[in-house]
């Protein structure tokens, strides 16, 4: 048979330059000027997120009583608030709460939806209409009548046990009442953010377990678990991706909002959203103490938007042609 | 027939039946298909689009749709019931033993999963290769596919292939724990012309190489001729005729079977549609005639047809020919 030499002129000239579907992505990401100005403000409040305490010249609870209500000036950037505490430093230090609540709680979150959504989607039956009640229920509950309710019925507990601890071991850990929150933040958000996740790869998974790869892989006898993890999650990913990406600024968004009605991140901790909260009280006299962590909120959450729109088109390239 | 008559088929099919649930309730989609393959011996099943050739073959490892299921038969692969083995038994023969290469390779291969690794995948799982030896053998079937420069293209990305490389992809996949059985379910139908006949050529020289049986589908009984040593004609569901291929084309007894070869196209009008001859539409599923399935569009049709159902019947003046046709039956006996 002399086949190898025939389809070595006939077909390798039709074949498309070798380039990854993940740098094809990268590529057209790039092509996107508001994908790429959003992912560089993304990049830029991630860094100042990391190193912002080795920035600023001030630590974010020093207060000078002699300097307080400041406007914006060359020494105060954003100027400083009733107790003389610098903003800037303050809504720097705001970036680190927002980023670790918004990663922890959508890396929960997403942990939780695509273990769910995958098995439901998969699996059917059964366990996928006891998962998307579930799920249903999640949703119809208001998020913050859900957030509420949980922050009134464990906070006071915890603390007073964290209290009574203290009192019975003088251990200064359990002194650190900030966990609490954070804890409380963390869960009740996260209890709230996992099921568009979950809807949205089941939904993902229900389209792809009729392609035609899916049955191949099943023809050749791989194990369920082996096309779940190999074949059917991956290829689900770029949606999810997309939505990850929206779902970290809805998550800052959704710290500041909790935080701004106090069932958040309390003082003397700096979150945008405690920040907006007290600038709003003097924003007559005083605008710039709403007007600084206002615009970094609204900054974050477009930044976050126009990168997952720009995601969006970059993985569905048959999408956006 | 290649295969000696003392010996046990390969893969046995009797009775073979599959229905859907409709609306309406179920509804036959394939009718007691029998069908034998021998050791070694390559087959091809003809029909037109629709006619549950899929659905057999998908059958056979019990990965039928949703609302789609057996409803009767048996058939026995190496002598064991697949329709009846347990879910462990069954997953060494999926791959293992029964290798399948599927119509379109654009969308059975996994777009984010390099080809070596969708190569390397069942060769882990069946042959417990350690991951080194998976890649050597990977590149060596890549090789014995015709891909050139295998040891570059195992690192590529499936869109990163012509349709043609992708099907011989699809056909390395197949074979890569030596299977028993390689069924190919219109492998070529989504390629150009020129790639088809290379894909055809390249699983002739395999079956040789790799002294392994063959079913071959498709609806396009002229590509197939010179590659199968049998051919089963399925309509609606049924295997209406069943012949050695050089018997098939010097006597093609069941009329369906002769509309089809008179459609083949020759040479110089390539254009003409593939069953021009034959008029009307098979049969939908649920609305299934009394008599034989192919009555409505037979021009031979008596008022027999309408009335009974023919079954599969050996012509006479033939060796290893069955036809399911009462006139055709009649004929070849006078004939004789
Ligand atoms: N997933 C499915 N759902 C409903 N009907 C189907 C499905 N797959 C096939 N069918 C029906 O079953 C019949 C046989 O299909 P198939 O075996 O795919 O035909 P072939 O492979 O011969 O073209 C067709 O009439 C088709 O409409
Ligand atoms: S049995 Fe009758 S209707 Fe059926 S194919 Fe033969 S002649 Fe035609
Ligand atoms: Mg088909």
């Amino acid at each position: 048979m002399t086949i190898t030499p025939v389809i070595l002129s006939s077909t390798v000239a039709d074949d498309e330059p070798p380039v990854s579907l993940w740098r094809d992505a990268w590529h057209r990401l790039l092509r996107n000027k508001l994908a790429v100005a959003g992912l560089a403000v993304v990049i830029l409040l991630a860094f100042v997120a990391v190193f912002g305490p080795w920035l600023t010249p001030y630590d974010f609870l020093t207060q000078d009583l002699n300097a307080r209500n400041q406007a914006p000036s060359l020494a105060h950037l954003f100027g400083t608030d009733d107790l003389g505490r610098d903003v800037f430093s303050r809504v720097v230090y705001g970036t680190r709460t927002a980023f670790v609540v918004a990663i922890v709680v959508t890396a929960i979150a997403v942990v939780i939806g695509v273990a769910l959504g995958a098995m439901a989607g998969f699996f059917g039956g059964m366990f996928d209409r006891i998962v998307m009640w579930f799920t249903d229920m999640t949703m119809s509950v208001p998020n913050l009548l859900l957030v509420v309710v949980i922050n009134a019925s464990l906070k006071t507990p915890i603390t007073a046990w964290m209290e009574a601890r203290y009192q019975a071991t003088l251990n200064p850990f359990y002194r650190e009442t900030i966990w609490v929150d954070f804890l409380l933040v963390f869960g009740s958000m996260a209890l709230i953010s996992w099921p568009p996740y979950a809807r949205l790869v089941r939904a993902q998974v229900l389209s792809i377990r009729g392609r035609p790869y899916v049955t191949a892989a099943r023809a050749l006898g791989l194990t369920n678990r082996l096309i779940l993890m190999r074949y059917i999650v991956p290829n689900a990913i770029g949606p999810l991706i997309v939505s990850v990406s929206a779902g970290l600024g809805t998550a800052m968004v959704l710290e500041s909002a909790f935080s701004f009605l106090g069932v958040g991140v309390n003082p003397p901790t700096p979150s945008w959203g405690n920040m907006i909260s007290d600038g709003l009280r003097v924003w007559q006299h005083y605008p710039h103490l709403l007007a600084a962590p206002a615009a970094v909120l609204g900054l974050a959450t477009v930044a976050f938007s126009f990168l997952g729109d720009g995601l969006n088109d970059a993985l569905n390239p048959r999408g956006s042609k | 027939m290649t295969a000696p008559a003392d010996n046990k088929p390969l893969l046995d099919v009797r009775g073979l039946t599959i229905e859907i649930d409709t609306r309406r309730g179920p509804a036959v989609i394939v009718d007691g298909i029998n069908l034998t393959v021998g050791k070694g011996e390559t087959v091809g099943v003809v029909g037109e689009s629709g006619c549950g050739k899929s659905l057999t073959m998908l059958s056979l490892v019990r990965l039928l749709p949703n609302k789609i299921r057996v409803k009767s038969g048996t058939a026995e692969f190496a002598g064991r019931d697949l329709l009846k083995m347990s879910k462990s038994e069954l997953r060494q023969v999926r791959g293992g033993k029964i290798g399948f290469v599927f119509q379109d390779p654009m969308t059975s291969l996994n777009p984010v999963m390099r080809i070596g690794d969708q190569l390397c995948e069942p060769l882990i799982y069946h042959r417990n290769m350690s991951k080194a030896d998976a890649r050597e053998r990977a590149i060596e079937l890549l090789r014995l596919v015709g891909i050139p420069g295998p040891e570059q293209r195992i690192e590529a990305y499936p869109h990163e292939l012509s349709g043609g490389m992708r099907q011989r992809v699809m056909i390395a996949i197949g074979l890569a724990c030596d299977p028993e059985l390689l069924i190919a379910d219109e492998p070529t139908t989504a390629l150009d012309v020129t790639i088809q006949a290379q894909i055809v050529d390249l699983v002739k020289d395999l079956r040789k190489k790799l002294n392994m049986s063959v079913v071959w589908i498709t609806h396009d009984l002229a590509l197939i001729a010179g590659l199968v040593d049998r051919v089963a004609v399925l309509y609606a569901g049924t295997v209406v005729e069943d012949a050695p291929v050089n018997e098939l084309f010097a006597r093609p007894t069941h009329p369906y079977t002769r509309g089809l070869l008179a459609s083949i196209p020759k040479l110089s009008d390539e254009r003409a549609s593939r069953l021009s001859s034959i008029g009307g539409t098979p049969p939908e599923p649920g609305r299934r005639p009394k008599g034989c399935p192919f009555a409505p569009r037979c021009a031979l049709a008596e008022s027999v047809c309408h009335e009974r159902v023919p079954v599969l019947e050996p012509v006479a003046g033939s060796t290893g020919h069955r036809v399911a046709c009462f006139v055709a039956q009649r004929q070849m006996m006078e004939a004789a």
